[in-house]
């Protein structure tokens, strides 16, 4: 309990309720100033509408893939296979279309289907076959990767891809707004809702409260731990097929490195406005500070190394200020 | 029990003394102006409420929390804890409620946890370790082999583990919070004798308690403890029930009266329950439930009374038997479908098991019952005003003493936190509510409101089954008593029969297992 601040370092609930403040919006503090800055060193070419929009569109994608994944760790897992699933999902609806020639709505329906799917069998294997999360998901997560070079024997499917589908991404249908972010706009908002405002979204954050007192509470805890998943797995669907139109191929591979984007952004949005509780509008924070520090990374023609750099870096702070709010509140 | 050494002379050095301490968390003031001194070699008993600001005064004297105001003296001298380092070292040891050991590791390894070990060749000689630990482990009457795993002792055992590691420590001090908590008579009488024969060495315990019993028994002094203050040390023979049911609650009140126990025999049959079984702690356990009912379950810890809820509320899977519920065959295969058929457990461990205590009281209240606050069962989206008006109405009706409904229910107190619980199943109105060791660390105060509210819903018709380690609780409570003995009911008590001593006596029930039918 309050063995937490032992180690001879004492607070006083003064520097308590300050640290508790700082642990609680650190992130959001961080975030504007990061925007200050950036703002203040390049008043032209960063804080335009233009600009902002574009970093909107570019985060959209790891919005939807980190906003599935919110729920998988909600419930308490970890779904490592989220980024593989997402290559493959792009391989297979470019494939859909180019070789199958199927109407790529039916193709986007089928592979948000497999999606789910595979969200189904990583909660089977977590919550039947009591596998620890980490292991399963990673163990799906490859031999997904197998199965995207099998589909394309390796090589990215780039001919004849056709227009129609390339706009889903690129397009503006709506008001002029670009159509990634219409979408992550509708998938944040349906997760929060669904999370926040809905009876099955109580039962979702009581299963990651406490499995054990949500299951003698009467809640069917496997079965919310599979939907987890499968809202992970659906939303790593539809992020593989906006890539896939937005690259305008079907690459192995091509986002495998959503994965980490989507765990720093997860942590990082635990560590906000919540000590230490993951919420979909703390990951939408999240993306938000790993997207505008890209961003501006970018802008000053920082080498492509540093945002690896960035992103290891941010995801250890992010994971720090969450347990730091965890322990704040419990002591 | 008094001889005259054991009483403390004012002119001896206290051990500890702690003298105007205060400490306020946030806004809340958890003592004021709070002074206590233990003297070596003395059993000093510290009772009050829950909430009183006993765990407050336990984690200062530990160097968990920091005093804002006032100073702790060691043999006289002032003395700082920053850290429970610090404590240990100037021969303080702590006891809790929850033990903590490592499962995977030894006796003699969790013993010496954290002690340093004697080292041949830079690795630890274990039997040095066991050679030294050994005399002190066969005098607090540790009966597992050292070298043997923690895991699947029993509570008892743990104790007496933690007795020793004290030991080994050259405790000068033991704190023992609610020792007897989860422990049998038999196992409670031994813990007696290692505290008596603690005090006779020399080693003062710091005995804190709701079971008065206890502590008249036990201590040559009692400080009480009443929000925040201390309101009083007894001594000697002004250590009466009375006197501390009066400090402690403030005011003299009469005793809890015996409940007006009503004949059940017309009324309708709620749940039956025939052979039942699960091994090896449930072997055949059958009986009848009828509505408005309060039906004890008595016995020892160990006896398989929790199994026994957890196979009726689906937790676990009985081997063979069957219930029936309202005439119905019922068989849950998990809690979801006991509870869709109308159960409700208060499981033992209110912490870990029923409770988020992150999560708010509303959220902790409503859990199960989101489908009763939902606008609509197509788009089943929560309505926050019914939710926020149901929750007020559960916290106005069991008193739950919380700053609002939006509080985490783990910054409640114990008994707060087990009305949270029992509210929870109050707003599902369920046929048959299990409540297992409803009242375990719960203050005086709150156990008798969780009492009236156990009677109150039986009057209303709904049928209640409350298992109890404490001969004391069942007779105030129950029309009926069950005796559980190794996993099978020996004894069934009904009306005056249901007494403290008929209870005891069928707990230690031994010699051949009831006959063969075995219907109560």
């Amino acid at each position: 309990m309050s063995m937490v601040m032992s180690g001879g370092r004492r607070l006083s609930p003064s520097s308590k309720a300050a640290l508790g403040f700082f642990a609680r919006y650190a992130t959001i503090i961080g975030l504007l100033l990061m925007i200050a800055v950036f703002a203040f060193l390049s008043p032209r070419a960063f804080p335009t509408l233009n600009n902002f929009t574009n970093v909107l569109n570019q985060a959209s994608l790891a919005m939807i893939i980190a906003g599935g994944l919110t729920l998988a760790v909600i419930v308490g897992e970890l779904d490592l296979s989220i980024g593989f699933a997402a290559s493959l999902h792009g391989v297979l609806v470019t494939g859909l279309i180019v070789a199958n020639k199927l109407p790529i709505p039916l193709a986007i329906v089928i592979v948000i289907a497999l999606g789910a799917l595979i969200g189904l069998v990583n909660g089977i294997i977590v919550t039947k076959a009591k596998v620890n999360s980490v292991i399963a998901t990673l163990g799906v997560g490859t031999i997904l990767t197998g199965l995207a070079f099998a589909y394309s024997a390796g090589v990215p499917i780039v001919a004849g891809v056709p227009e129609a589908f390339l706009q889903l991404s690129l397009g503006r249908w709506l008001f002029g707004i670009p159509n990634n972010i219409i979408i992550m706009a509708v998938v944040l908002g349906g997760l929060w809702i669904l999370v926040e405002r809905t009876a099955l979204g109580q039962e979702i954050q009581a299963v990651g409260g406490n499995p054990a007192a949500a299951r003698l509470a009467g809640i069917n805890v496997d079965r919310i731990k599979i939907l987890g998943f499968v809202v992970s797995g659906m939303c790593a669907a539809l992020t593989g097929i906006l890539l896939a139109s937005r690259l305008g191929s079907g690459t192995t591979s091509a986002a495998d490195s959503y994965l980490l984007t989507a765990f720093a952004a997860v942590f990082l949005g635990s560590a906000t406005l919540r000590d230490g509780e993951f919420h979909v509008l703390g990951t939408f924070i999240g993306v938000l500070i790993i997207a505008f520090g890209f961003n501006g990374l970018n802008i000053f023609g920082a080498p492509t190394f540093s945002q690896y750099i960035f992103q290891g870096a941010i995801l250890i702070v992010a994971v720090g200020l969450a347990s730091l709010g965890r322990m704040i509140s419990e002591s | 029990m008094l001889s005259p050494d054991r009483t403390v002379s004012a002119a001896m050095t206290p051990f500890v003394a702690a003298e105007s301490i205060a400490k306020a968390y946030g806004g809340v003031q958890a003592l004021t102006d709070v002074s206590l001194t233990i003297a070596p070699g003395e059993v000093h008993g510290l009772v009050g409420a829950n909430g009183a600001g006993k765990s407050t005064l336990i984690k200062i004297l530990a160097g968990l929390v920091q005093p804002d105001a006032g100073r702790i003296l060691i043999d006289g001298a002032p003395t700082s804890l920053p850290t429970p380092h610090h404590a240990t070292d100037l021969g303080m040891s702590f006891i809790h409620q929850e033990l903590a050991f490592i499962p995977g590791m030894t006796v003699l390894q969790n013993i010496l946890l954290g002690v340093p070990k004697k080292t041949r060749f830079g690795m630890v000689d274990w039997q040095a370790a066991a050679r030294e630990v050994a005399p002190i482990a066969e005098r607090v009457g540790i009966k597992a082999p050292l070298s043997a795993s923690v895991k699947g002792l029993s509570t008892a055992e743990n104790w007496l583990i933690n007795i020793c590691r004290a030991l080994v420590r050259n405790a000068r001090l033991i704190v023992m919070d609610e020792p007897t908590a989860s422990l049998s008579a038999a196992e409670a009488e031994k813990l007696f004798a290692i505290v008596e024969d603690l005090s006779a060495s020399g080693v003062a315990v710091l005995y804190v308690s709701h079971r008065l019993d206890e502590i008249m028994r036990l201590c040559s002094r009692v400080s009480v403890f009443r929000d925040g203050r201390s309101v009083g040390c007894l001594e000697g023979a002004a250590i009466t029930r009375p006197a501390l049911i009066e400090a402690i609650v403030g005011s003299a009140v009469a005793p809890l009266a015996v409940t007006q126990r009503h004949p059940v025999a017309g009324r309708k049959i709620a749940l039956t329950v025939d052979a039942l079984a699960r091994a090896p702690k449930v072997n055949g356990v059958s009986f009848e439930l009828r509505q408005g009912e309060v039906l004890g379950i008595g016995g020892l810890v160990g006896a398989g009374r929790t199994e026994l809820a957890r196979l009726i509320y689906g937790a676990d899977r009985a081997d063979s038997g069957v219930m029936t519920l309202d005439g119905a065959s019922f068989s849950p295969s998990n809690p979801t479908e006991a509870v869709k058929a109308g159960l409700g457990l208060v499981p033992e461990e209110r912490r870990s098991q029923g409770l988020l205590l992150t999560k708010s009281v509303a959220f902790n209240l409503q859990i199960a019952n989101l489908a009763n606050i939902v606008r609509s069962p197509v788009l089943p989206l929560i309505d926050r005003r019914k939710r926020e008006a149901l929750s007020l109405e559960i916290v106005r009706d069991l008193a739950v003493k919380t700053p609002s409904i939006d509080t985490p229910v783990g910054r409640l107190s114990g008994g707060n936190q087990q009305k949270v619980v029992i509210g929870r199943w109050l707003l599902r109105a369920p046929k048959v509510l299990i409540l297992d060791e409803p009242t375990r660390g719960v203050d005086i105060g709150a156990r008798g409101e969780i009492h009236r509210l156990v009677r109150e819903l039986a009057a209303r018709g709904m049928a209640v089954i409350v298992i109890s380690s404490e001969p004391d609780e069942l007779p105030d409570l129950c029309d009926r008593v069950l005796i559980m003995v190794e996993g099978r009911i020996v004894r069934a008590l009904e009306g005056a029969d249901i007494t403290r001593n008929a209870i005891v006596e069928a707990s230690y029930f031994v010699g051949e297992p009831p006959s063969r039918e075995n219907t109560i």
